[in-house]
């Protein structure tokens, strides 16, 4: 039963706290699989594990961070430090925050040129200042004697009093997260003052915003560390770079890319996402749109829209000047002389003598690349918010439908995990989908091929989304709303375990082929490539699957998997014998 | 009856102890929640007022110092004599020192009341020194902390650095941009501005 290993590893929403690493499939009965035989089985699984690339399962390259493993952390480099150089642990805690937090750099350095690195930090060895008086020391900034008990020093040896150090250090707290480098008050020296002094000289509320900084300073001082952005969201990332994907997902469910650290974006780069996020909130949009579709008014200049109607434009008051749409001129000029009122001949003379090219020119071309951003844009737009319903949705399922259906249709929970599956797919694959938007719209306008394989694949997999949605939307509710079990009910699992499989393969070949940059196609051989494309597409996920089992079916055709189940060509859904078009995407059976 | 005085007594001392710890409890009860204004205010004007006392006793060559008002411990009154060997030799500028009550943890406000022109003398007669820069401005530059505001400063090296910038002004950061160009490029009519102020001081004497 590997499928629902597998399944389950495709959403990364619950992988992190779940326990699809101990192989909990082995103990659960996975009885709604029974529909399929091994070989229906094998089919779907396909394409999960064995390629290094793998767009679902990458080696999970990152950590997520509580604030009790910040503090571990942060604990156990102090302590290492502190260890390896032989100095205190509060030593060794301002040396990792001088070097970022990185125990090599701290231990390169110090290696180096260890008094160097104790000037500069702050570490001094010996004392630079001595009391001339050992028994009467004058605090250096109330000038008031005090006995030696009631003088602090750091490690330079200038006194100050108690009630000093603790007004210094308060209000350098208060100020911000530069009083983790605080040094001594005397202006030549540049002792360090460190946590040992702090916590015996500041009061409570103080030394807890210290400790917050220090906290903070771990995670946003090192380079391999950052908070997840999510608002509200206490933990963090970290992250170890090599191979794989950016991508990361928190506990709290948030995922985001490592790199530029917005919403995760596979399989569109961190550049695209960057200048479609600007594009979408720069003004120059409406700029464009105010360019193509209006014109300023000849007299007041405000742009005025013309939507549809006559020539004779009004401009409204106060300026409720009159004008001809076409030249611009004021319409008390038209008449039966310029060609009558409403086809102005003036605008057609001047645009045969070139007047008008220009700006009608630039007007047509913002036309169009604005409709072609709209375009775009509005497909980016719905699936944003069709995940965002999905999200909803989701939660809705795991709360409530679930226990629900789980009473009306006399099942387990457990044997209801395909639901969970199914909608975890959609949140995924809505932002994958979301995304390719965003890539169509950069894709070069001359690479026709990659063009078409592009739109072809996106296609496939919106269309495929779009059926398993339907499916986990509206086909459930019947059974959602049913009085009792349903004998229809164990179709409906087979349909949308099927489609959600069939779905997650789609959506791995486009996420593949985007990210290798769509060179199955070069960029010219549109019609052939289209062909070749979808069919490597499919092979390689085919090739791949299997588990020892090992048979490599590459074959378009449509086949008899068994004795009783046929594969669509299209989608490599395996229907039912009796079935003369494929249950998922209708394509007829051939 | 001997016995009983003494009970008496051990039951005086009792109360009158109770008393005196009340008495000392309410006071750390008083500090606590009134901590921060109360007695950073008294240690800014113990401090203030030493300080005075200590410049009354001890001028210091170069400048003199008092109160704008008696009551008022936090606000200056200075007088700064023009270094010799300086375009400023010879005149007597005031300006006013307006110290904060979280003082010495933060730094005082130096303005000029007479006309000045200097390049680090913003045209309102406000001072732009670095160590009259509050710390924390810039976390990360401690490498500099050495130049800005420490609690160690008094008026009395206060008053030294701004004779110090007379001396020497620093046009890398002006606050008087015009001053600074003036200062940098035609240094004739910088002298002749600064004379003219030298002597408008002179004459309020």
């Amino acid at each position: 039963m590997d499928s629902e290993d597998d399944m389950h590893d495709a959403n990364d929403l619950d992988s992190l706290d779940d326990d699809f690493y101990s192989g909990e499939t082995e103990d659960a009965p996975m009885d709604y699989y029974t529909d399929y035989d091994d070989d229906a089985d094998d089919y779907f699984d396909d394409g999960d594990d064995s390629d290094p690339a793998d767009s679902r399962r990458p080696e999970q390259n990152f950590t997520i961070l509580k604030e009790s493993d910040i503090r571990q952390r942060q604990e156990d480099d102090i302590s290492r430090v502190a260890a390896v150089l032989s100095i205190p642990r509060v030593a060794a805690s301002i040396l990792l925050r001088h070097y970022n937090w990185s125990v090599s750099k701290v231990n390169d350095a110090w290696f180096a040129d260890e008094e160097q690195v104790r000037k500069t930090v702050g570490l001094l060895e010996k004392k630079v200042y001595e009391n001339p008086d050992a028994n009467e020391l004058t605090c250096g900034i109330c000038f008031e004697v005090y006995p030696p008990s009631k003088i602090q020093t750091a490690s330079c040896g200038h006194p100050y009093c108690f009630s000093c150090w603790g007004g210094y250090i308060g209000t350098s707290i208060n100020d911000g997260p530069g009083c983790l480098m605080l040094r001594c008050p005397d202006p030549s020296c540049g002792a360090a003052v460190d946590q040992d002094m702090i916590n015996l000289l500041v009061s409570a509320e103080d030394k807890e915003k210290y400790d917050r900084y220090l906290l903070r300073s771990y995670i946003e001082d090192n380079k391999k560390t950052k908070w997840c952005p999510a608002p509200g969201c206490e933990h963090a990332v970290n992250f170890d770079a090599g191979s794989g994907s950016y991508d990361v997902s928190c506990l709290c469910s948030y995922s985001f890319c490592w790199n530029c650290t917005e919403e995760a974006h596979r399989p569109v780069d961190c550049g695209t996402v960057s200048k479609w996020i600007l594009k979408n909130s720069a003004e120059s949009e409406n700029m464009n749109w105010i360019l193509a579709n209006s014109k300023p008014c000849p007299k007041c200049k405000r742009p005025i829209e013309k939507n549809q109607g006559c020539m004779h434009m009004t401009c409204t008051p106060p300026c409720k000047f009159e004008f001809c749409w076409l030249c611009l001129g004021a319409w008390t000029d038209h008449g039966e002389r310029t060609g009558g009122f409403y086809a102005c001949n003036r605008y057609e003379a001047a645009k045969q003598e070139g007047v008008y090219d220009e700006t009608e020119k630039r007007r047509e071309m913002a036309k169009n690349s604005l409709e072609r951003y709209t375009h775009y844009y509005e497909r980016w737009a719905s699936n944003q918010s069709s995940r965002q319903k999905a999200l909803a949705d989701l939660h809705q399922m795991q709360t409530i439908n679930i226990e629900k259906l789980s009473d009306t249709q006399c099942q387990p929970e457990s044997q209801l995990k395909f639901i969970t599956e199914a909608w975890l797919q959609i949140v995924e694959c809505r932002r994958v989908l979301k995304w390719t938007y965003a890539y169509g719209f950069y894709l070069a306008e001359h690479e026709q091929g990659k063009k078409q394989f592009f739109e072809y694949l996106q296609g496939e997999a919106e269309s495929g989304l779009e059926r398993l949605h339907q499916c986990a939307e509206k086909e459930l509710q019947v059974f959602l709303n049913g009085d009792g079990p349903s004998k229809d009910f164990n179709d409906f699992r087979t349909k949308l375990a099927g489609l959600t499989s069939v779905t997650r393969n789609y959506f791995e070949n486009l996420v593949r082929a985007l990210e290798n940059g769509l060179c199955d196609v070069d960029s010219n051989g549109a019609a052939s490539s289209k062909a070749t494309g979808s069919k490597n597409a499919a092979g390689s996920s085919k090739g791949r699957g299997g588990r020892g089992k090992g048979t490599i079916r590459a074959s378009m055709s449509s086949r008899i998997t068994d004795d009783n189940h046929w594969s669509c060509e299209q989608c490599t859904y395996a229907n039912v014998r009796s079935a003369t078009a494929c249950q998922m995407c209708n394509q007829p059976r051939r | 009856m001997i016995q009983r005085i003494k009970v008496w007594a051990l039951e005086l001392l009792f109360l009158f102890g109770l008393f005196v710890h009340n008495l000392s409890s309410n006071q750390t009860l008083f500090q606590l929640s009134k901590l921060s204004f109360a007695s950073m205010a008294s240690q800014a004007s113990l401090l203030l007022q030493k300080q005075l006392k200590d410049l009354c006793k001890h001028p210091v060559d170069g400048f003199s110092a008092g109160l704008v008002d008696e009551t008022n411990i936090f606000e200056w009154s200075v007088t700064i004599i023009g270094p010799p060997d300086t375009l400023y030799e010879g005149g007597f500028f005031n300006a006013i020192m307006s110290f904060p009550q979280n003082y010495p943890n933060s730094p005082p406000s130096v303005k000029f009341t007479s006309e000045i022109w200097h390049p680090n003398v913003y045209p309102d007669g406000r001072v732009c020194i670095s160590i009259l820069h509050p710390p924390g401005e810039d976390p990360n530059g401690y490498e500099l902390a050495s130049e800005r505001w420490t609690p160690v400063h008094t008026v009395e090296s206060i008053v030294l650095s701004i004779i110090s910038m007379l001396s020497g002004p620093n046009d890398e950061s002006p606050a008087n941009v015009e001053a600074a160009k003036e200062w940098r490029d035609r240094r004739d009519d910088f002298k002749k501005k600064v004379s003219r102020c030298v002597r408008k001081s002179q004459e309020m004497l």
